[in-house]
């Protein structure tokens, strides 16, 4: 099978992919046979890009992520995660972990989980790289510039402070300075604002674009909300059960988006500016179960565009004919040539 | 069916004078553990009126005191000075057998649609225990109609009335939530954000069916929330508290085109917009060395 990425970015296909995921599926044994998590997911990361990808409950973004980490337990990967001439997917323990604490950071939801309560904030920091040798003194200077860096202030007390002396937002700081400290090529951060006020989420949201640009950094945000992307992702992969439903540059996916999955979540926002309409659109019904998953495509019992193909066969995903993007819809087509079909 | 865009004047516009809820400098403090004798204000002297008919936003960051006011409000904690009247009488200061009568009229809805409901019940019962506790509708038959009846006011249908909550997702857990508050023909809803915890695409679901209940019901609603972006959607006038203080109050146009106060602005600029062009600007302008955190 080709690769719709790859496909879709000719003219920088000659760009080696930081981390180049392929064909990955991804299944747990339920008591009534296995449930697909993620299903025959691809797509790459170049470096320096930040990536967003987004998806409702259910939808196997955070599996996705976790996966490609070495994260998930008692799952059966199939597929492909190639990162700086490692598979992940086939990548034993102890690589994984050398992999996931120095080349690959991650940010995820929660912070104080990701924190031992024990420990100070500054060992906490220091570890990535005692683990790889570097000296304490050296690793405490680098870990003291790099929390300054991240807006920690008085950073050099604060080292010695304990998790649940910082506020929420200050301790997801520490989190991505712990992610940062090993100076890694990606970031993964799994909805790394959602428990967040919204004053504090864009103040990380903007230390994250910013440190990206400043340490080359490339990032794969993974999130529920579509709005946050406008001003960070450069490239969004949307998901639903387990499947990618299209991937687009992000003035594309917003503007003209070939699929109606994408289409309904743009339609159901609401929004703090514009005109408020008296109803929003919305998409009827509920995401499916990914252990009773609608034949065809997975999202055909709430489509309004639903036509008897999208019953039976599960589209692929790919550019429509005269269409800038992959879509996995049967209609793409039809939609890339009707604009304005939802505002 | 072509979507409907333009905003269409309110259908009770004429109505949306008699106030409904009036709280008078209402204040709760909660000792500060560790420190005998010092007192922390979680609502500090708050006012605010909610008329008949219409949707009151109560907006603020985690700690603003949103969520406490509105337990003040219906007396689930008891506010250590101030006073409430609910439609004439005193809530404030009445005796337990009066507050029965006060909290029919003004029913809550929850934010966790999974912990606000009784796992071993079935639906019918969830919703018909407030009726007959009340007694507000006589008769089996009758009861069962008029669960029937609020069930498809809320978008269920009948056939759900023997599942348990567990046969439900989020969307449709809430709904069962509206329709058991529903039940006891309250006089207002207050809401403490019931679609916090929502998938995007069920959440849009509900803030339309909360404008249909206040549209076509007349629901009052108090609607206590930290998404700017659904409360602009759904209420007339928003009231914005930062640590324990009302800070801004006024008509949704006042609040997102020209809020007065800074706080106000900044948690506005704050709220993304689903706009890749727009959020450029705003960022660029957060960017800017001189930035304040106005809104762009």
């Amino acid at each position: 099978m080709t690769s719709p990425t790859v496909q879709a970015d000719e003219a920088t296909a000659e760009v080696v992919p930081l981390l180049a995921v392929r064909n990955l599926k991804v299944s747990f044994r339920a008591a009534h046979g296995a449930v697909r998590a993620v299903n025959d997911v691809s797509f790459d990361v170049r470096p320096r890009e930040r990536l967003g990808i987004v998806g409702e409950s259910g939808s196997g973004k955070s599996v996705l992520a976790q996966s490609i980490l070495g994260l998930v337990r008692g799952a059966d990967v199939e597929g492909s995660a190639e990162f700086g001439g490692t598979d992940l997917v086939a990548a034993d323990a102890a690589r994984l972990r050398e992999i996931r604490g120095q080349e690959i950071g991650y940010v995820f939801q929660d912070p104080l989980s990701a924190l031992d309560p024990v420990r100070t904030i500054g060992y906490q920091v220091v570890e990535p790289l005692r683990v790889r040798g570097v000296r304490k003194q050296e690793a405490r200077r680098s870990a003291l510039d790099l929390l300054g860096q991240v807006g920690i202030k008085d950073a050099a007390r604060r080292m010695d402070d304990y998790p649940h002396q910082f506020s929420g937002g200050m301790r997801q700081r520490v989190v991505i300075a712990m992610a940062l400290v090993a100076e890694p090529q990606l970031i993964i951060a799994d909805e790394p604002t959602t428990a967040l006020d919204v004053r504090v989420q864009a103040q990380v949201l903007d230390l994250l674009h910013k440190l990206a640009d400043e340490r080359d950094l490339a990032v794969v945000l993974i999130t529920h909300d579509l709005g946050i992307l406008a001003g960070f992702a450069e490239k969004i992969m949307v998901m639903y059960a387990g499947r990618v439903m299209e991937t687009a540059d992000t003035d594309s996916l917003f503007y003209s988006s070939i699929n109606p999955y994408t289409l309904g979540l743009l339609a159901s926002l609401p929004r703090v500016e514009g005109q408020t309409p008296q109803r929003l659109i919305t998409i009827g019904g509920r995401p499916p179960s990914p252990s009773a998953l609608p034949e065809g495509c997975p999202f055909n019992p709430r489509c309004r565009y639903v036509i008897e193909v999208c019953r039976e066969t599960m589209p692929k995903l790919e550019v429509p004919p005269g269409g800038s993007h992959p879509s996995a819809c049967h209609r793409a087509w039809w939609l890339a040539h009707t604009p304005g079909q939802m505002p | 069916m072509p979507p409907r865009l333009v905003a269409r004047p309110h259908p009770r516009a004429d109505a949306v004078s008699e106030t409904l809820l009036e709280v008078t400098n209402l204040v709760k403090e909660y000792p500060v553990r560790g420190r005998r004798g010092e007192m922390f204000r979680a609502v500090d002297d708050v006012s605010f009126v909610v008329r008949r008919g219409e949707a009151l936003g109560l907006v603020g960051e985690s700690g603003s005191g949103k969520s406490t006011t509105a337990r003040c409000v219906l007396r689930l904690i008891e506010p250590t000075s101030g006073r409430v009247v609910l439609a004439g009488s005193e809530v404030t200061g009445c005796s337990q057998r009066e507050l029965r009568n006060v909290r029919r009229q003004a029913q809550l809805v929850f934010q966790d649609p999974y912990s606000a409901l009784n796992p071993r019940m079935q639906v019918k019962d969830i919703i018909a225990e407030g009726i007959r506790i009340h007694g507000l509708v006589k008769g089996g038959e009758a009861r069962r109609q008029r669960v029937i009846d609020l069930l498809e006011t809320v978008g269920l249908r009948p056939d759900h009335l023997n599942r348990r909550p567990s046969a439900f997702s989020g969307g449709e857990r809430q709904r069962i939530g509206i329709a058991r508050a529903l039940a006891l023909e309250p006089q207002i809803l207050v809401c403490d954000e019931p679609v916090a915890s929502l998938d995007v695409s069920i959440q849009a679901q509900i803030l339309n069916l909360f404008k249909d209940l206040k549209e076509q019901l007349g629901m009052t609603i108090l609607f206590i929330a930290h998404d700017l972006a659904t409360v602009r959607h759904l209420c007339d006038r928003v009231a914005v508290m930062e640590q324990g203080r009302l800070c801004e109050i006024g008509t949704r146009d006042q609040i997102y085109e020209a809020a007065q106060h800074p706080y106000t602005r900044e948690l506005i600029a704050a709220v993304p917009i689903p706009d890749p062009r727009r959020e450029r600007v705003r960022l660029a302008a957060r960017r800017a060395p001189d930035a304040t955190g106005g809104r762009t």
